[in-house]
């Protein structure tokens, strides 16, 4: 049945993809659906990109296994939309292009930029994509009961995202998105309301509960992170990692003026507000009603539990009601995994295809019809990768390579984009430091953190660390020593680069534009 | 393609009183609200750090403290995007008068 509804829904998903291929004729439809979707269409597509896999699937099981320290995530990851909000979204689509790069050379000028920020784009997806592939892949072959492995499940995944993206573009990424964050808001709303009647609409039984299975502190902060520095490191990277993230930026290039960017942030921040806060009462009640040891039982790192719960609230395993809500919301997180995942490719091909291509290999001549060709074989390309590196990664934690995007977009991202909008003084050469120096720090950062290195007891077969010796940086997520780091580069390199006029009246300009939308007739495409 | 797009139609260096404005008013509204939002945030790490106890202490029936916090910090959220919304009317204006 699980499997049935999957199909079901992957093929309406199909139908809107194939729909949408009709109506994709150029270039700048493929990137950005022609810089016509609507302010509220792309707020709910934005919150689809954003509840993803890790939020749905991994935040009500960090919850449901460590009380109040899994619920953190959500407000963090929430909070992150006031720095999109307060700092990018409005002058980036007034500055009216399709990438991160375009809005850094309209202001730097220079080749270099451009194509390290399209470098930084392409990692940043590409480690987020693993993370949803490898998830993806896990869900499906628990559900079939082993039957289909991960060897089998992961190039699925990876096979039906190329169709979505090649086939449809950023339109049908954009709808597909939309219909899953629908899905995936009733799911989460019929559940909580569930809950709610179960506990006579008190918050408080609820919690009551969770302390008389588990112990006091399971109410309070603690349980999971005993380093406060862990702790505030990862926070770092989750509230200013999302301002840097490819595929949440190329949103506000999909809407027609800075207006509609901004709604579609606050959209975006009523629905993933809505949602985060219910995942308190999923996680907790997926603690009371399914518990702890079953949980663990299906899958070590609480990937289960939301579904799991679904399967107890409607009736319990074996069930007809049971049977269904596991289904069904199996069902939605895989279409949500499919979504997420689309968006991603899209962000990196584009910025393959437009940066690297067009705007560094053919000096920004290519053709439309060459374009559009490119870009639909570096999606083709960007999706094997992906495959390969998700079947490498099949036994990581998923959770590590997700915050390992964050915390890369926070330190190589988001200080050049804030230098570039808000810095007189700021060059090409203080970029290339930035970027290249925040995406090295971070990724060093990690080789020697736990997340890769630390000695394992002989028994354990599976999530064992790459590095058998202790690891020599103590917190699993750099964001409190890269982040800084990305953004003093990032001025030591603007301070040891030479000094030009041209720059700093570029800069007036850039901001001219960015703060008045002056020069913007519409959409991207009437550009062209 | 987008690179030879000619240059925005108003010369930016046309500086009339409503840009200087717009650039005054949206810098220091941006770095007010950034810094404050950033400051309340990071109440909930550090407290959730350093003081386990008082995110332990039970505030209504069993909802402790760090549930208060955390729920109130959804609640700033809302209510910073909706100063913004606000806000932005003013900046949209001001957008419009640089233009004219």
């Amino acid at each position: 049945m699980t499997l049935l509804l999957a199909a079901i829904i992957v093929a309406i998903t199909l139908g809107v993809t194939f729909w949408a291929s009709g109506r994709n004729t150029s270039a700048s439809d493929f990137y950005v659906a022609g810089g016509r979707i609507s302010a509220t269409q792309n707020g709910i597509a934005i919150a689809g990109d954003y509840m993803s896999a890790a939020s749905f699937l991994g935040i009500t099981g960090l919850i449901a296994l460590n009380g109040y320290d899994g619920f953190m995530y959500s407000v963090g990851w929430f909070i992150a939309y006031l720095t999109v909000l307060f700092i990018v979204a409005e002058p980036l689509r007034n500055l009216g292009k399709y990438t991160l790069a375009d809005m850094l050379v309209y202001r730097l000028k220079d080749p270099k930029v451009r194509f390290y920020a399209a470098l930084s784009t392409i990692t940043v997806s590409t480690f987020y994509m693993i993370a949803q592939v490898v998830g993806a892949g896990s869900l499906i072959s628990l559900l079939s009961g082993g039957v289909l492995k991960a060897e089998v499940a992961i190039p699925l995944v990876g096979i039906l995202m190329i169709i979505y993206v090649v086939v449809g573009g950023m339109l049908a990424t954009t709808w597909v998105q939309i219909i899953k964050a629908i899905l995936l808001m009733f799911a989460t709303i019929v559940m909580t309301l569930f809950i709610l009647a179960r506990f006579g609409f008190s918050f408080s039984e609820l919690l009551g509960q969770v302390e008389a299975r588990n112990g006091v502190e399971y109410l309070g902060a603690g349980v999971k992170y005993k380093n406060p520095l862990d702790l505030i490191s990862l926070c770092l990277a989750l509230v200013l990692g999302t301002a840097g993230l490819p595929h949440i930026l190329v949103r506000f290039f999909t809407v027609p003026t800075a207006q509609d960017a901004r709604k579609s942030v606050v959209w975006a921040m009523i629905l993933i507000g809505a949602f985060y806060v219910m995942t308190a009462f999923m996680g907790n009640a997926a603690n009371v009603l399914v518990g702890k040891d079953r949980i663990i039982e299906a899958n070590a790192a609480g990937n289960m539990a939301a579904p799991m719960l679904a399967q107890y609230l409607f009736g319990g395993p074996g069930t007809t009601g049971g049977e269904f809500g596991l289904a069904f919301v199996t069902a939605v997180a895989f279409a949500t995994i499919l979504a997420v995942v689309a968006g991603l490719t899209i962000a990196a091909s584009t910025s393959f295809t437009h940066d690297i291509y067009n705007g560094v290999m053919r000096g920004g001549q290519a053709t439309e019809a060459q374009q559009f060709r490119v870009a639909r074989m570096a999606t083709v390309a960007v999706g094997i990768v992906a495959i390969l590196l998700g079947l490498l990664a099949k036994n990581q934690n998923v959770a590590f390579l997700v915050a390992l995007a964050f915390a890369i977009a926070a330190s190589a991202n988001l200080p050049v984009i804030l230098f570039t909008l808000f810095w007189r003084r700021f060059n090409a050469n203080g970029a290339v430091w930035g970027i290249v120096g925040g995406l090295a720090v971070t990724l060093a950062l990690i080789a020697i953190s736990p997340n890769i290195m630390g000695v394992d007891p002989p028994e354990k077969t599976t999530g064992r660390h790459v590095i058998q010796a202790p690891a020599i940086f103590p917190l699993e997520n750099p964001g409190i020593i890269s982040i800084p780091a990305g953004f003093a580069l990032a001025v030591l390199g603007t301070l040891l680069g030479r000094r030009r006029e041209e720059d700093e009246r570029s800069f007036e300009e850039m901001q001219y534009r960015a703060y008045t939308g002056a020069g913007m007739d519409g959409t991207v495409a009437a550009h062209d | 393609m987008t690179m030879s797009r000619a240059p925005a139609s108003s010369p930016p260096h046309v500086r009339n009183a409503a840009y200087k404005q717009l650039v005054a008013q949206r810098t220091r509204f941006t770095i007010t609200m950034t810094l404050t939002f950033l400051v309340l945030y990071f109440l909930l790490p550090v407290l959730a750090g350093y003081n386990k106890p008082l995110m332990a202490q039970k505030v209504f029936g069993n909802v402790t403290f760090g549930y208060v916090l955390a729920f109130l910090e959804f609640v700033m959220g809302w209510v910073m995007a909706y100063i913004y919304v606000v806000k932005a009317r003013t900046f949209d204006r001001l957008a419009l008068e640089a233009q004219q």
